[in-house]
């Protein structure tokens, strides 16, 4: 019986099998790299699959040459992902190089010039380019991705399309200009792009005086105070990464970078674990095996899932209770499935024709289904590969996210129209309602063209009874309610 | 002293916290008061106080005087460096209409209001030259590149190219006046314009200055008597969303196969109705465009892109 169980999971996976060993070993490290997020993951999945194509006594060699060529990053420590903002000239990237060469010294970086972090190279993240400086480094206590963009598009497109989600911010402000008009659009920027956490650094203090530097540190503390932060418990650290960077007055160089790492390693903290998080497994596939019952496939999102679990079914309108009464990845049963692995569950007292590719399983209550939405999208230009012309409130459109797609119609709540190559807030409608959460991406589609990328950014009340018969309605009815209002 | 305004009301701020314990001795302090006041870099606000033994009211004069030529050094410092940001302002005041591209260094600086209000100053400067011309027939358009906009004079003997140093001085970043385009018009034609991205919802645009990415100003006639803003509106954001390269002639002009590489207005498709045609939209609102302008925040013009070829060719030799 086990064995009808496994040959159907075999037809789901069908590389796997044949190189399971290294899949295996590949499964683990996926599980280790979902924390920083689904991409990297499924990044990680395909190119594993890609080298499983290939004939085995290749890939064994392949594998050996390509473990030379790269280091292997050892997960130790939790990681976290920061960035910097500021004026152009306020010394961002001396800060960022700074970091990197202080660290270094503790051979916790490799030391980046000023003129490698500089040059903000043309990313292409899911198709988007975008102009982004990435950099990694370690203190005692946490591992670092920072970003840094030149200007407020990029950090949004790099929060639509989650290359690295910011999870705090490094705010830097020269002691001798003091914070600028654009200081509060940078303040805007970190609001917008969900930073809760910002530490500061009056950066240049040794071209100040002390009361120039009170000064600077009381007017910013002023303005995050007034931007909806919390300006005074928010840390402030003094110094000069220039000094730093070259090896002067350590009081104001390298021990100002120190502290300012000790307040971000303590006030930005660290964001959960994927693997910490309530189970969630979007179904890829249902299978009805006799004699056992129904088996869905998928990757397991976040958490951990094991036999005996309370699990529920949520999508299509419906919500189905269920218990997991067994778990297999590449057909051997599993003690515990943890995020990151693509795995068969072997679900309880539901038929194969209840569950729909679409839904997902999840522990009993903690997600939930919804139509409608508010989102940041960056609609695709043309040389991006999207639309030429703009579009209007009402544009009907396809939205994939995880495993389901779904009609929605398209509301832009702040402006008539939106031109291809920018970024946006739209409200979504879905027709039907389906499992949304905060910060889950997705793509519009509008025929055979991928329109945009997006973010939820939040998620709203049900629809009523009339706003949904209003989805179905065409131009012409919409209009002549209008006129009969007026 | 436009400009000057703009920035202590930019900085000027409403609550007074306690940085620290050492800050507390710091509200009344003379470089407080100052930076507070006027809005100048605090390395200013300290060498103003130190030049006038801690007067306040002396050192805040000098800084007035002194900050159209420290604006001037900081702009002649960063003229170097690439402007690809900005803003395209729009204003139209009855029948004249100005239309201007300002480009700053990140879109940081063009969200702020600082800038903002420079676009609007730009534009109302070059509405009232326009004002002035003397023209026969029914409209008059002309364009101005970079140069012409830096020597028009504003007030108190300094020109528009001060302003802008002053601007620079204030956001620490380098920007420009790129270019302007002024319509006047006569008789029975109407002008209106639009800028994208617009806030949904406002009423009538007359005598505002927009601000956006896109813009562009539109002269039609129209043989209704009351204006329909909305079908205005509608008729400028077509030519900023599909982007037509002329006006186009029944019967001279004949409609393309492939209706999105249409680049003549009349038969492009109508981006509220995609089922007609811009023409029969006109037609049904007997109204006739006359000529229109379209400007792109960044898109490179003819003279920068003379520039571009010679920069090309200096690097490959």
């Amino acid at each position: 019986m086990s064995h009808a169980f496994a040959a159907v999971y075999r037809s789901a996976a069908p590389m796997a099998i044949r190189c399971s060993r290294r899949a295996m070993s590949s499964s683990r490290m996926l599980r280790l790299a979902c924390a920083t997020g689904p991409t990297t993951a499924s990044r990680d999945w395909k190119r594993n699959s890609l080298l499983l194509t290939a004939p085995t006594g290749n890939v064994q060699q392949y594998l050996r040459e390509y473990a030379n060529e790269k280091k292997v990053f050892e997960r130790t420590k939790p990681h976290c992902n920061v960035g910097t903002i500021g004026h152009v000239d306020h010394g961002k990237t001396t800060l960022t190089a700074a970091i990197t060469k202080v660290l270094a010294d503790k051979h916790l970086a490799e030391s980046k010039k000023y003129n490698e972090i500089d040059n903000a190279p043309e990313e292409k993240a899911r198709g988007i380019t975008i102009n982004v400086a990435h950099v990694e480094y370690q203190t005692e206590s946490r591992h670092y991705g920072h970003t840094d963009c030149p200007g407020h598009a990029d950090y949004i497109k790099n929060m639509i399309t989650g290359t690295a989600q910011m999870d705090g911010a490094i705010l830097v402000v020269a002691a001798t200009d003091g914070a600028m008009p654009q200081t509060r659009e940078h303040m805007l920027l970190a609001k917008q792009i969900g930073i809760d956490h910002i530490v500061v650094f009056i950066n240049k203090v040794d071209a100040a005086d002390q009361e120039m530097v009170d000064l600077v540190e009381m007017e910013i503390r002023e303005l995050l105070t007034e931007m909806g932060y919390d300006g005074d418990k928010v840390p402030v650290v003094k110094g000069s990464a220039l000094c730093a960077l070259e090896d002067k007055s350590p009081e104001i160089g390298s021990e100002a970078i120190l502290k300012l790492l000790k307040e971000v390693d303590s006030f930005i903290p660290t964001p959960v674990r994927e693997l910490d998080k309530p189970f969630l497994l979007p179904v890829e596939n249902v299978y009805s095996i006799p004699g056992r019952g129904t088996v869905v496939t998928g990757r397991l999102e976040r958490g951990v899932v094991k036999k005996g679990m309370e699990c529920e079914f949520v999508g299509y309108n419906k919500v189905l209770k269920s218990t997991v009464t067994g778990v297999e990845m590449f057909h051997q049963i599993l003690e515990e499935a943890q995020a990151g692995d693509q795995l068969g569950a072997l679900v309880r007292g539901v038929k194969r024709d209840d569950i729909k590719r679409g839904m997902v399983m999840c522990k009993p209550g903690s997600v939930k289904a919804m139509d409608q939405l508010e989102a940041q999208v960056y609609i695709l230009s043309k040389e991006e590969g999207g639309r030429t012309k703009p579009f209007m409130s009402f544009i009907q459109l396809q939205m994939f996210s995880r495993t389901w797609d779904c009609a929605v119609q398209v509301q832009i709540p702040d402006k008539d129209m939106v031109m291809p190559g920018e970024d946006t807030k739209l409200i979504l409608r879905l027709i039907r309602p389906m499992v949304m959460e905060q910060g889950q991406r997705f793509t519009l589609r509008d025929g055979n063209l991928t329109l945009g990328t997006g973010v939820v950014t939040k998620t709203m009340s049900a629809l009523t009874e009339t706003q949904r018969l209003e989805l179905t309605e065409g131009k012409k009815a919409r209009e002549k309610k209008e006129a009969a209002k007026k | 002293m436009l400009l000057q305004k703009f920035c202590t009301r930019a900085l000027h701020t409403t609550r007074m916290v306690y940085a620290s314990g050492t800050g507390a001795g710091l509200e009344k302090s003379a470089l407080a008061a100052l930076r507070k006041k006027t809005g100048y870099t605090f390395a200013n606000c300290k060498k103003a106080l130190e030049l006038h033994n801690n007067n306040v009211n002396e050192a805040e004069k000098w800084l007035h005087a002194q900050a159209q030529s420290l604006g001037w050094t900081k702009a002649t410092k960063m003229a170097d460096r690439a402007t690809a940001q900005g803003l395209v302002g729009v204003l139209v005041r009855g029948n004249l209409g100005a239309m201007v591209e300002l480009n700053c260094e990140t879109d940081f600086v063009a969200r702020n209001d600082v800038f903002k209000r420079f676009v609007d100053h730009v534009a109302r400067i070059c509405l009232q030259y326009t004002e002035e011309i003397e023209f026969d027939g029914d409209l008059w358009k002309l364009g101005y590149e970079s140069e012409a906009l830096k020597n028009l004079p504003t007030d108190e003997g300094r020109n528009l190219g001060d302003h802008l140093a002053l601007l620079i001085g204030a956001v620490g970043e380098n920007a420009t006046i790129k270019r302007a385009i002024c319509f006047k018009a006569k008789h029975d034609i109407n002008l209106c314009g639009y800028a994208h991205p617009a806030p949904a919802n406002v009423g009538s645009t007359e005598d505002t200055t927009q601000v956006g990415k896109y813009g562009t100003i539109l002269a039609f006639r129209s043989d209704i008597k009351y204006p329909d803003y909305e079908f205005q509106k509608s008729i400028c954001q077509q030519i900023v969303g599909l982007k037509p390269k002329k006006i186009g002639e029944y019967g001279k002009d004949k409609p393309v196969e492939n209706k999105d590489d249409e680049t003549c207005l009349i038969h492009q498709e109508y981006l509220l109705d995609a089922d007609r045609t811009v023409g029969e939209i006109l037609k049904e609102n007997q109204t006739t465009v006359v000529d229109y302008h379209r400007y792109e925040c960044g898109e490179p013009t003819r003279g920068n892109l003379d520039e571009i070829i010679r920069s090309r060719e200096q690097s490959s030799n």
